[in-house]
């Protein structure tokens, strides 16, 4: 009996995998397709009648492959988007209000094809846009993309009301939306709508004019404004497939799934393969628009792989474009084919080292800014790093609207001087009777690799350039961002910061600000972080986000960040990121530098694919 | 047996229940929550995150109605509508129209906004699952017929040979021999796909990949071998010692006196014997190979539930570190049930009542 049993089991894998086998393969002809829909919750059968597309021959058909890295992209759903993988898909498959150009961020017409704005008595900003009147939402529906048709079916037009509809989903506390801040910050109304303080959605700064002219109400004048506008959280979305209307079954939490999804981008989903592959497929009822053309590229399929499968496909030939992992990165510029494919873009993230300017030690100017002014970045950068990052001198990145930039500002910010911070610290010991061996100070960072040889590079630079004993400590990451937001803040901890709107003030203000992402404020006091408390800084912040003029922006924004790393000397920046990847040569691309590509402007070249 | 069988379900059950108390108290007693961020989030928007998630909720009673969703059968008056991913049920059998016993909701992932554990069940184990049962295969063939021949052929060059394969099996790790596999097969020789995976769903019986053309096998044979290498050179280890053992033993030398064949002796009785440490370990590495690797999937781009393992807690994603562990310890307590089983068909004297 028992043998029986076993052997039972082992034939029904046997059979199972025979019966598998059995099944042909697909052919290209029409097909009825038995498909299990899993996403209703039970696994039903549902019958589809699939008729492939006029077969174009694969190796004839515009394609590009590109790798998102490894684990499941969080979601496509423009509302809940907060990862860069997340945001890129939004990006293709959404156009904001505005859009911003993916190399220099400058803001350009999206779905709104003019703005104006107008300055209210109490001093908030009312932006009145006008809409493309001849955008229509798309659909996949398993064979080709189509126009999707209202109740009377008509095409449904991307208009104000979908917008409208759009932004107060992202409000919506019941949505959960982690990004809402922003438009909480920024819109006026919004915050509160967001917390529940009132539940009526009308409080909102934001109203529906006509069909094609909606105006949103901005908490107070700043030149970022139209680009809070365009972000994936103010994008339109179809209240009629979240929600259900009369002749459409209400998807809700699951409407970005494979089948349902609707978009109105230059691309439309096609398949997600959840943990796998997600494939976005040409939209040909987008117009084409002087800096949103019509794709050229007919499919995009992101892997998620981890960097060195990924590496290893590429070379295969399986990629169109890779990021260098940082054990290839030798290897790379050594081999004659790799280095002519080789391109290091901007990036606009910064990495930084905050001190915690409470604790002891630390809580002397002259000890930062020794410190910092000891760190050799551009040693790190050749030895360790090796990517062709640049030693930052202050915190905003260059190329953000109304950062400085190295080209006009060459001095500004804190550079790598042994011998001033030598003589820094030197004044710091004499003053309390100590030597440089004595002082206590402890640098921690969350359990990485990568972390790990720059705190020890650091580490050596300080004992060999200051004779300081720097003790390194690590923690797992969620159990650092507990630690490093509070009172046990380390005496310095590492911390980096990417871009959510290409402007000085979502690196410097939402950052170093009065209750800002690194300085945690509780009942008015700082309680967290750097533990920075000046009233100046804090003034100047808000007035360079209010100045109109570009120039003054700039000069304005340089003389805070001189007080942030240099006069105060609060953080000490390290470098500012590059991406490092490998695009075959028959691809024409753009390379974005807030980590967004704009795929519509990519092309192949047909002819020189092997 | 029946009796035997039902105690010993219910202690599964309890062992069950004391891995989900245990898992959810230590997973809230770590510093640091699901919505902590690089980015600082402003408290009312992880107040609207908790209220989603109903971690607003006193620990307690979050363990109470994770214990009703799960453990409980619902008696539901409709069945599932798919609108919210809390909403999933692995089980739904519909008596009537107005009538539904739904059954096994482990809840949403906080990272994956539009799908449930139960979605990843469905997806990703299956896949896993393959893998698993296919190193598996590979481990019993190469491992056990191995570690025969070197112990038949004790100290001869069969003997080194196999062992040292063994040895090279054990001390090569998958985050070693994966990466090599693939640079040679895959990148120079271009025989096989690095990476990825051959299925996706729908699956056959919600395991077995539909399409089984040559590509599905052209991808597996990498991982399975990479993954099933280092099993097999344990079970080549365990059962050359213990069959060296057995035919030590007096029955062996009984059976030899009486004049049985010499190749009777070894497979009827010396190799049956000596299975019992092999059946043993077969049930946890089951359990472990099917459930998922993590660095093996990691390094082949194969999308199973290995990484969910290691990626959960350190995205505090609750609902997903309580469902992984679950699912680990459901297939340990059944693996060890069934090599419970076994050992009473490989050893006479074992007998359950």
């Amino acid at each position: 009996m028992r043998s029986k049993l076993l052997g039972l089991a082992g034939l029904l894998i046997v059979v199972s995998m025979i019966l598998g086998a059995c099944q042909p393969a697909a052919v290209p002809t029409p097909e009825t397709i038995i498909q299990t829909v899993i996403v209703e919750g039970t696994p039903q059968v549902q019958i589809i009648t699939a008729t492939p597309a006029p077969v174009v021959a694969p190796e004839e058909m515009k394609a590009i492959t590109i790798n998102m890295g490894p684990g499941d992209i969080p979601t496509i759903d423009p509302s809940l988007g907060t990862d860069t993988s997340s945001i890129q898909v939004a990006t293709e498959t959404f156009v904001g209000l505005t859009r911003q150009d993916e190399v220099t961020n400058l803001v350009e017409p999206g779905m709104a094809t003019e703005w104006s704005s107008v300055v209210n008595d109490d001093g908030t900003e009312t932006i009145t846009f006008k809409l493309r009147n001849d955008i229509s939402w798309v659909n996949y529906n398993g064979t080709t993309v189509e126009q999707v048709m209202n109740c009377d079916g008509a095409p449904r037009i991307v208009n104000a009301n979908d917008f409208y509809y759009g932004i107060i989903r992202t409000l919506q506390p019941a949505t959960a939306s982690q990004y809402a801040y922003v438009l909480g910050m920024s819109m006026a109304g919004a915050g509160d709508f967001n917390s529940g303080v009132t539940d009526d959605p009308t409080t909102v700064g934001a109203k529906v004019i006509d069909d094609f002219t909606i105006a949103l109400t901005f908490v107070e004048q700043a030149a970022y404004n139209p680009a809070i506008a365009g972000m994936w959280i103010a994008y339109a979305e179809p209240s009629w497939l979240i929600d259900g209307d009369d002749c459409t079954e209400a998807r809700g939490e699951k409407w970005t799934e494979t089948g349902f999804f609707q978009g109105y981008g230059p691309y439309t989903l096609k398949e997600w393969v959840h943990d796998s592959t997600l494939t976005l497929i040409k939209n040909p009822f987008w117009p084409g628009t002087t800096n949103i053309p019509q794709p050229k590229i007919e499919e995009i399929t992101w892997t998620m792989l981890d960097a060195s499968p990924a590496m290893a496909e590429y070379e295969a030939g399986n990629l169109d474009t890779v990021a260098v992992p940082l054990a290839d990165m030798d290897r790379v510029k050594a081999d004659p084919v790799l280095s002519a494919e080789y391109v290091v873009a901007p990036n606009f993230c910064t990495y930084y080292y905050g001190f915690n300017t409470s604790a002891p030690v630390v809580d002397d100017v002259r000890v930062r800014r020794a410190l910092s002014q000891a760190i050799d970045r551009q040693s790190l950068i050749d030895n360790v790093l090796k990517g062709g990052q640049e030693p930052a001198q202050w915190f905003s990145r260059p190329g953000l609207a109304g950062a400085p930039t190295m080209a006009d500002h060459p001095d500004l910010g804190v550079k790598y001087d042994l011998e001033a911070a030598k003589a820094e610290l030197q004044s710091y010991l004499d003053e309390k009777g100590k030597t440089a061996a004595e002082l206590d100070i402890t640098l921690m960072f969350n359990t990485s690799e990568g972390h790990r040889k720059i705190a020890e590079a650091i580490q050596q630079m300080w004992k060999d350039g200051l004779g300081l004993d720097v003790k390194l400590v690590n923690q797992e990451w969620a159990v650092y961002l507990d630690t490093i937001k509070g009172a046990a803040t380390p005496q310095i901890y590492r911390l980096g910061w990417c871009l959510d709107y290409p402007d000085a003030n979502n690196f410097i203000r939402e950052n170093f600000g009065p209750n800002g992402s690194a300085n945690p404020f509780t009942n008015g006091k700082p309680s967290g972080g750097v533990f920075y408390n000046n009233e100046t800084f804090f003034a100047g912040l808000l007035e360079a986000a209010r100045e109109q003029d570009p120039v003054k922006r700039v000069d304005l924004y340089a003389a805070l960040e001189q007080t942030l790393v240099y006069d105060d000397a609060v953080i000490a920046p390290i470098y500012w990121y590059t991406r490092n990847t490998l695009t075959k040569p028959y691809l024409t691309r753009t390379f974005s530098t807030g980590g967004h590509e704009h795929i519509e402007k990519w092309d192949i070249d047909m002819a020189a694919k092997p | 047996m029946g009796r035997y069988l039902i105690r010993r379900i219910l202690y599964m059950l309890v062992v069950i229940l004391v891995v989900s108390f245990i898992t959810f108290s230590l997973m809230h007693a770590v510093p640091g929550g699901p919505f902590d961020k690089e980015k600082k989030l402003p408290a009312e928007i992880i107040a609207n995150l908790e209220k989603r998630y109903h971690l607003d909720q006193p620990l307690w009673k979050q363990y109470l109605s994770y214990l009703n969703d799960v453990f409980v059968p619902q008696f539901a008056s409709e069945g599932p509508k798919g609108l919210v991913v809390d909403d999933d049920f692995l089980i739904n059998i519909k008596i009537t129209n107005s009538f539904w016993i739904r059954w096994m909701n482990f809840g949403p992932t906080f990272t994956s906004r539009s799908r449930s554990v139960n979605d990843i069940f469905r997806q990703n184990l299956p896949i896993s699952v393959q893998l698993g049962l296919m190193a598996l295969m590979i481990a019993i063939v190469i491992g056990v017929p191995l570690g025969i021949i070197s112990a038949l052929k004790q100290n001869t060059v069969w003997d080194y040979l196999g062992m040292s394969v063994a040895i090279f099996g054990v001390s090569v790790p998958v985050i070693v021999l994966g990466p090599l596999m693939i640079w040679i097969f895959g990148v120079t020789l271009k025989w096989l796909p690095p990476t990825g995976w051959g299925s996706k769903p729908p699956y056959f019986l919600g395991v077995f990949p539909t399409n089984l053309s040559w590509d599905y096998w052209r991808t597996a044979i990498m991982p399975s071998v990479a993954l099933g290498l280092g099993s097999s050179a344990i079970l080549a280890r365990l059962t050359r010692a213990s069959l060296l053992q057995v035919i030590r033993e007096d029955y062996i030398r009984t059976a030899r006196a009486k004049g049985v064949k010499e190749r009777m002796v070894i497979t009827r009785h010396a190799l049956k014997n000596s299975l019992i440490p092999v059946v043993t370990i077969l049930g946890p590495m089951m359990a472990g190979l099917v459930t998922g690797t993590f660095v093996t999937e990691l390094t082949f781009g194969i999308p199973g539930m290995g990484k969910y393992f290691v990626t959960s807690i350190t995205n505090r994603d609750y609902p997903v570190i309580m469902g992984t562990i679950l699912l680990y310890a459901v297939f340990l307590v059944i693996a060890n049930l069934l090599v419970d089983i076994m050992y009473a068909y490989l050893d006479p004297r074992i007998r359950y009542d």
